[in-house]
């Protein structure tokens, strides 16, 4: 065993002990670590009804994919003991497959920052704290990174799988689809330093469309197949774009749409679903050099206006800064953005508790915390696109300054 | 006029190209706040500071009022009468009996069952024992529900007595006519069918320990040191609750007690209504705490230094500033350390909004019978409560009995010198990125003085991950620092020079990094100050006084820590730095050792907060004035 993979089995033990540490059981409940669409306690009920012959989609509890449900009610099932194993295994998967796209983006085969990007996902809290609290936004982060990884080896129907599996799983992951379908009729090396126009034959990627769009049809049946009728759909793809379940979390949409009106909801929900869709042509153009980057940008995006975030989702933005060393000399504001951070998931815990717990602060408290965390996660993002378009411009001379890219 | 606009245009965008101006326009921002950058830093701890000091002035403040119509204190007339006071005498009677015969726990609480039933309320006792460092703590509580004779009983309000009075913080003062009171009104509030909330009354054991059994046991929280016995009445949620403490003969002020565990307080409409009644209803003057104002009193000693000139000693604003700073002082002793001022406070961890009344031990006048009244006529206010007490505030100042400071009239003081921490911190970041480079020399000497013009400012690597890696190591020496207090197996003066050492030791294993890359100092120090102005101004949201405390410990101190050439000189900056993190292990061990009973016993975070936060950063002040 050589020196990364040691550190890379350290780190995962670390991760393993820590699931099986006794931990305050309110850590599953909490608002930042897993959303209505994600917690645990929702899914183990899921399983229990569904075992027990009832349709867990007739309620409105269980919004969990078909997939999870027939998973974890056969082969995988969830015990005290288990779940933490299976989780942890999700994260080391996860880290695993960051490490392999990190080695395959230099061409090498070991690196000696190996395990500085295992250590950037594994020991990241916004990753660990959601994966202890059970939260299956970790199986979502790991099977991302899992259809980048295939996607930068170019095994396309692995990855497009992994991609379709993941879109069942939570439906704006949709996003990730241009990037990866482009990601593999290109390479994943890093031409951020020397951008050129796109060479690669779009049309290539349309046979790859419709293995996704089989994947995904295919799926979609199994997933009837399982439940016997359709109201899946509406409580698991349809949760994301009508939002019936408005418990706090960190994200922007739940305090705009419990102050609404209902005649405005239909159009607000509109706007923003359809918002979310404006920044993937834009991106990828702008990116065409570095699919990778692009998607790596999407991800940034997602974590910021995603209906149902978790900390899994800004963690898993922020874990993949590691794969991107060349863009650290040009990022805009980095210390700012990390102080902005450091506030927020200080902010995020305790106005919680004001508002929940203590009984002192009211729903704006975590409201206001969710917009700096907002703002922290926006100037992450804008920091991203500045330093990866930056790099391309170079070292400039004294008294020289870029305006814009 | 006209002409002027694109004059005034011109010299705004100055001319030419409008991003050339709009950079030109940034850069002289940028040095300009770079320059001005030291005076900032100065104007917002000068700033923050005096507005700290100057918070018991007479210029803050404003009157207290009652936020919640439903309240409507003192508006109900009182039937507490002679006769009442009469069985309260009856009843102190009894205690005083038990307590001649050095009663057990039991014998006490299965006296007041007796009371409570005898008057056909149903009543039991509970057992409890708590393991701490210092042994078992054991005792029982008796308690009794009024079902509400007008409503389902889905709400309570608890009416509650210690058998140790808070004089001293349960020094071993007996509370007996708190005791008798709570009785003795249930004896009298049984007879009335007004209530539309259960009366639960509680006779707990010990000053804090029964009260944090029985509160604990009925809203079925674990503490896995506590061994209670569960209750087998049960009423509804406790919305308000009123604990009672007499532990005099008489009493010449009602003092309200207020802070709760881990700096809550409850919502300033139960003080002030319940202050409101014994004024107007009970005639009884109140007091913040029990500080009665020498003003008032012609006999008490002044409370202002003795070498102040007499001058200022007779000023009306100095006075008024040594009564309102002695209780904002008070007050922010107990928030800060997260200390419960009284039994009340352990019910605050429930979202029970609660108070203790302070019979203050004087010669006269008041009695049982005002403080029925007052009782009986809070109660009665509580009763009207439709939904929980909200309107008022929760982050206040108590600075006089009826006056108060808003949030926003104190919070910035903390604020403004955890901005100027901020800024220390980005202005060392900034230094270690850059660093001054001159050009090679041209030649003659002729040029030299050409050649220094042309010095640049080039940037350097700056050792972010070591930065990062020795404060994470820090802190994690601050969990262990707390396990080990929390063993109390290794003794104080140990752990001090042990932690003391340990982290310079360590330091030993992280290589400094190579000329091109900043000094690790200044980059530590960066984070540090960042760190360290993030806690604070975080802090100060939940816990004003805990963030002051850490304003005035942190703020200047580590702002001014610095690495020097001299070895002697670091090691000397290195030690200073070490007393000021760690050196209350030696020089307050009674402190230390109440502050690990509140967290054994009462889950207050002030000591792993001290540990794990606190700590940890002087410390890496400290390592970071020892490095080169």
């Amino acid at each position: 065993m050589d020196g990364p993979d040691l550190t890379f089995s350290a780190l995962v033990a670390a991760r393993l002990l820590l699931a099986y540490a006794p931990l305050p059981e309110a850590l599953k409940h909490d608002h930042q670590l897993s959303s209505p669409l994600t917690s645990y306690s929702r899914l183990r009920e899921g399983i229990y009804l569904f075992e027990h012959g009832i349709d867990p989609y007739s309620g409105g509890s269980f919004r969990h994919s078909p997939l999870l449900l027939s998973l974890f009610s056969t082969v995988l099932p969830l015990t005290p003991y288990t779940s933490p194993l299976l989780w942890t295994a999700a994260d080391a998967v996860a880290a695993w497959a960051l490490v392999r796209i990190w080695r395959l983006r230099t061409g090498a085969k070991t690196t000696s920052r190996d395990g500085q990007v295992a250590a950037m996902y594994l020991l990241n809290p916004y990753i660990f704290l959601p994966s202890l609290a059970l939260s299956s936004s970790s199986i979502e982060s790991a099977l991302a990174l899992l259809a980048l990884m295939f996607a930068c080896r170019g095994r396309a129907s692995a990855s497009l799988l992994t991609l379709a599996c993941l879109w069942h799983l939570s439906l704006p992951s949709l996003l990730l689809l241009a990037p990866i379908l482009l990601l593999l009729i290109t390479r994943p090396v890093s031409r951020l330093a020397l951008p050129q126009p796109l060479g690669a034959d779009l049309k290539r990627t349309l046979p790859l469309l419709a293995e996704f769009s089989a994947y995904s049809m295919l799926l979609t049946f199994a997933s009837t197949l399982v439940c016997g009728n359709w109201d899946w759909v509406e409580k698991t793809w349809g949760a994301s774009l009508t939002l019936p379940d408005l418990t706090p979390n960190p994200g922007l949409w739940w305090y705009f749409f419990t102050e609404m009106f209902d005649h405005f909801r239909p159009f607000f929900l509109m706007v923003f679903s359809v918002h979310l869709l404006i920044y993937i042509v834009p991106i990828c153009v702008k990116f065409q050099h570095d699919f990778l980057y692009a998607a790596f940008v999407l991800i940034g995006v997602l974590a910021l206006f995603k209906p149902y975030p978790t900390l899994s989702d800004p963690g898993l933005f922020i874990s993949m800064f590691s794969l991107f060393p060349e863009i650290y000399p040009y990022l805009r504001h980095p210390i700012v953005t990390a102080l902005i951070h450091l506030h927020a998931s200080l902010l995020l815990p305790l106005f919680n508790s004001l508002w929940l717990r203590q009984g002192t602060g009211n729903a704006n408290f975590f409201y206001a915390s969710t917009l700096v965390f907002g703002v922290g996660n926006g100037a992450a993002l804008l920091d991203a696109i500045w330093a990866g378009l930056r790099i391309a411009i170079g070292k400039v001379e004294d008294g020289y300054e870029v305006v814009q890219e | 006029m006209l002409r002027a606009i694109p004059a005034i245009r011109r010299r705004l965008r100055g001319g030419g190209d409008p991003n050339a101006a709009r950079i030109r326009r940034r850069q002289a921002l940028a040095n300009k706040a770079w320059q001005g950058l030291p005076y900032i830093r100065i104007v917002l701890f000068t700033v923050g500071y005096l507005w700290l000091l100057a918070i018991p002035s007479s210029q803050f403040g404003q009157r207290t009022y009652i936020d919640e119509n439903a309240l409507q204190p003192g508006q109900v007339h009182t039937y507490w009468s002679w006769n009442d006071v009469h069985r309260a005498d009856r009843v102190l009677e009894d205690l005083e009996r038990l307590r001649d015969q050095n009663a057990t726990s039991n014998e006490i609480a299965n006296y007041a069952v007796g009371e409570f039933e005898k008057i056909g309320i149903p009543a039991r006792i509970q057992h409890y024992s708590f393991d701490t460092v210092d042994g078992v703590l054991e005792g029982t509580n008796a308690y009794a529900v009024m079902q509400s004779p007008r409503a389902s009983g889905a709400e309570a309000i608890v009416i509650s007595a210690s058998w140790l009075s808070r004089t001293g913080e349960g020094d071993g003062t007996l509370n007996l006519r708190g005791v008798a009171t709570v009785i003795s009104l249930a004896q009298y509030l049984k007879k009335y069918s007004l209530w539309a909330k259960d009366l639960v009354f509680v006779i707990s054991d010990g000053y804090l320990d029964g009260m944090q059994a029985w509160i604990t046991t009925y809203h079925g929280a674990a503490q896995p040191n506590l061994h209670a016995e569960p209750l087998t009445l049960s009423s509804g949620v406790i919305w308000t609750a009123i604990n009672v403490d007499y532990p005099g003969h008489s009493f010449s002020h009602l003092g309200i007690f207020f802070e709760g565990l881990n700096g809550r307080l409850p919502n300033q409409d139960l003080l002030n209504s319940v202050s409101l009644i014994a004024r107007h209803t009970g005639g009884v003057p109140v007091l913040v705490h029990d500080h009665v104002d020498p003003r008032d009193t012609p006999n008490t000693p002044s409370i202002l230094p003795a070498w102040l000139p007499e001058a200022l000693k007779s000023n009306a604003d100095v006075q008024e500033y040594a009564v309102r700073a002695r209780n904002i002082v008070r007050h922010m002793n107990y928030q800060a350390r997260g200390a419960a001022s009284g039994v009340h406070g352990l019910l605050h961890r429930f979202r029970i909004d609660a108070i203790t009344v302070f019979a203050v031990p004087a010669t006269g006048p008041h009695g049982f019978h005002s403080l029925g009244k007052i009782l009986e006529s809070s109660l009665r206010t509580m009763n009207n409560l439709l939904e929980r007490l909200h309107a008022s505030f929760f982050f206040f100042l108590l600075v006089g009995p009826g006056t108060f400071m808003k949030i926003g009239s104190y919070l910035p003081s903390v604020i403004l010198v955890g901005t100027a921490m901020l800024f220390s911190g980005l202005g060392e970041w900034v230094n270690a990125g850059w660093t001054l480079a001159s050009p090679p020399p041209l030649g003659g000497d002729e040029k030299t003085e050409k050649a220094s013009a042309h010095t640049s400012w080039v940037q350097r690597p700056r050792p972010v991950l070591q930065a990062v890696s020795i404060m994470a190591a820090t802190h994690l020496l601050g969990v262990l620092l707390f396990y080990a207090l929390n063993s109390g197996l290794v003794p104080s003066t140990v752990i001090f020079l042990l932690f003391a050492i340990l982290p310079v030791l360590a330091l030993q294993l992280v290589s400094s990094p190579a000329p091109p890359s900043a000094p690790l100092a200044t980059v530590l120090k960066a984070f540090n100050l960042c760190f360290a102005s993030a806690v604070i101004s975080i802090t100060s949201v939940l816990n004003f006084s805990l963030a002051a405390a850490l304003a005035v410990f942190m703020g200047l101190p580590l702002t001014v820590a610095s690495s020097s050439p001299s070895q002697p000189k670091r090691v000397v900056k290195y030690a200073l730095y070490s007393v000021l993190a760690l050196g209350w292990l030696v020089l307050c061990p009674e402190e230390t050792r109440k502050a690990i009973w509140n967290w054994e016993v009462l889950e207050v975070w002030f000591a792993p907060f001290i540990c794990i936060v606190y700590t940890p950063l002087v410390l890496q002040a400290a390592l970071a004035c020892s490095l080169p």
